[in-house]
């Protein structure tokens, strides 16, 4: 909320003893007394005043909202942005007169901008510095000196008369010749435009009510959501549904998604790191120090992995925590080593014959660990439906607790699946040399973030594209722009 | 590794035949491989179907079938320090571990060459 001391004190001085005569000189268009507001005939033309207004309000919207608080209130009388507004008294609208720190409809009409133009003196000094604005500071300056005509009219305590706002030093002559021949006359033109300039008003703050009684009930809807979202998740309700999504996740799956995100940030780090080791011909001891720290950046997943495999095994078996291009080659949680190793073999020759045996015997060893584990899952697939599905429910829940016991085991598949990756991550470092390790992490830690990014390009792109013949040229390049050059392998 | 009988006998009570540590240590010196499980328990399946796949031809005890098989269950439990006694897996008479060691091991190449001492795999 802007607070104004000085405008602040002064309006509301003034304010109760204002309120009702200008009203009444506006609205009581059929009355003698109407003729306090003036019009100068035919050099002054309101239309173009308020032109000028809204372009200098659009000038100034930018620019401090405090110091201009008392000239733009009085302009801004169509703003359409919020804008700060100070409580000040309105002539028959108590609407916006409350909502005063974001008024965004602070429109008042000339007449109720009549109370808060009682620090003129700073503003039009401001106004009158910046010669950009010198033609609407004139303008202005007549504005506020037709609402000050007013309040003098009105007021039965003030003296002043009109030679008073004849002396305002910033006035031009020229204004001051309008200021003086200004006599308090309405013709129907002005009354028209004042009448308008009050139904935009009234509309405004209308509109602006609605909006925050719409921001309102969101709020609580909002507030509504989260608890129910807090007591579901305590009741463990949710099971993983979409990726990533909040809502319907358990705790222990909500914390592995965090722990992975972070996970990734780390490994691209440690990518660069691996890069630029091999771009700058670094020595065998310096990249042997980042080889092994990335090494251990793969450990570090596995360990969470193994405790988010106590709290939702579920979460890391469907894969959710990945996705949707990983998941759909996903085994027993992750990657399948043997197929890791298949990728890799041709891109790290040079390899001795050695090296390439052991490599032939990681993948052959490894396809047979897979396998055992595959059909150990299977068998406790099979188990279960045997224990559920079978014969007449005779103690539902002595079957439910054999059934839950069986599904325990499914922590203990998924730790082996990650045990058995672990292991070829390491033999791997064995067998290479430590440029070759560096290269092939290299490899993987690139490979899986091609597939993540095709995760997202496929999500983004909409379906139709990807159907139609004449589209999918479009949908290829654009899978091509996120292609990293293959080659640089090769020059490292 | 488990190497000797002599070591076990200041941490159990001394028993007489029962000793079921001791029986374990019998049965596994019987064959080249050996393999104590619970039929209902799927790793053990896993387990069984890794030295299947790779020819070798197992000894199993199923514990569950076993009279004296529950205390030998648990002095597996104390054996691994693990809450799960199986499956556990006896080469040459020799402890090699449970399914992450014996999967290590197949990984990082020692258990082939294992094997074939044991004279369980020929080329």
């Amino acid at each position: 909320m802007a607070s104004h001391g000085v405008g602040e004190t002064g309006l509301s001085d003034s304010g109760p003893s204002n309120h009702h005569l200008p009203y009444a000189a506006i609205h009581g268009i059929n009355t003698p007394s109407t003729s306090f507001f003036n019009q100068e005939g035919s050099s002054f033309d309101f239309g173009e005043l308020e032109e000028a207004v809204l372009q200098g309000v659009k000038i100034r919207s930018d620019e401090a909202k405090a110091p201009l608080f008392r000239p733009a209130a009085t302009l801004e009388m169509f703003p359409p942005w919020p804008i700060r507004f100070q409580q000040t008294p309105r002539v028959g609208s108590s609407k916006s007169g409350g909502e005063s720190s974001d008024s965004g409809s602070a429109v008042n009409t000339l007449s109720s901008k009549a109370e808060a133009q009682l620090d003129p003196e700073s503003p039009i000094s401001k106004k009158a510095s910046s010669s950009d604005h010198q033609s609407f500071d004139q303008k202005h300056l007549q504005l506020q000196q037709h609402q000050q005509q007013i309040e003098m009219a009105s007021d039965t305590s003030r003296t002043g008369g009109p030679s008073e706002l004849n002396t305002s030093p910033a006035k031009p002559p020229q204004e001051k010749r309008k200021g003086s021949t200004s006599e308090k006359q309405l013709d129907a033109k002005t009354l028209r435009r004042l009448a308008q300039n009050r139904e935009a008003a009234r509309k405004s703050r209308l509109r602006k009510k609605a909006y925050v009684q719409q921001l309102e009930s969101s709020r609580i809807k909002l507030t509504q959501l989260e608890q129910d979202l807090q007591r579901a998740r305590q009741q463990g309700l949710f099971l993983g549904g979409c990726g990533g999504a909040g809502g319907n996740m358990s705790s222990g799956a909500a914390i592995f998604d965090m722990e992975y995100a972070r996970w990734l940030e780390d490994d691209h780090r440690h990518m660069s790191e691996l890069r630029t080791g091999l771009q700058a011909h670094l020595s065998d001891g310096d990249l042997r120090v980042i080889v092994d720290r990335y090494i251990s950046h793969y450990d570090e997943i596995f360990r969470l992995k193994g405790v988010a495999a106590k709290s939702d095994v579920f979460h890391l078996i469907t894969g959710m925590w990945s996705t949707p291009a990983e998941r759909c080659f996903l085994w027993m949680g992750g990657f399948r080593p043997s197929e890791l190793i298949k990728m890799l073999t041709s891109q790290l020759d040079p390899l001795t014959q050695q090296q390439l045996m052991g490599i032939y015997s990681l993948q052959h060893s490894s396809q047979q660990a897979e396998e055992a584990l595959s059909q150990g899952l299977e068998q406790l697939q099979q188990s279960l439906i045997d224990t559920i599905a079978t014969g007449p429910v005779i103690d539902g829940m002595q079957q439910m607790a054999v059934a839950l016991g069986k599904l325990a085991n499914l922590e203990g598949f998924v730790r082996q699946a990650d045990n058995l990756r672990q292991q070829t991550l390491h033999q791997l470092r064995r067998i290479l040399t430590v440029r070759q390790a560096a290269r092939c992490f290299l490899v993987i830690g690139e490979y899986y973030g091609r597939l993540r990014a095709l995760s997202s390009l496929w999500a983004s792109l909409p379906r139709e594209s990807l159907m139609g013949e004449e589209n999918t040229c479009q949908a290829t390049t654009d899978l091509q722009m996120v292609q990293p050059p293959q080659n640089h392998f090769s020059n490292i | 590794m488990y190497q000797t009988e002599s070591s076990w006998g200041s941490y159990m009570p001394p028993r007489n035949v029962g000793d079921p540590l001791e029986r374990i240590e019998r049965l596994a010196s019987e064959n080249a491989v050996v393999i104590f499980s619970i039929s209902t328990c799927c790793m053990c399946h896993a387990i069984k179907r890794l030295f299947c796949g790779m020819g070798v031809n197992p000894t199993v005890h199923e514990l569950d079938e076993d009279p004296r098989g529950k205390e030998m269950e648990k002095a597996l439990m104390r054996l691994l320090g693990s809450s799960s006694a199986v499956p556990v897996v006896f080469i040459g008479g020799k402890l090699v571990g449970a399914m992450d060691r014996v999967m290590a091991s197949h990984i990082n190449g020692t258990l082939v060459p294992l094997l074939k001492d044991a004279g369980a795999l020929w080329l």
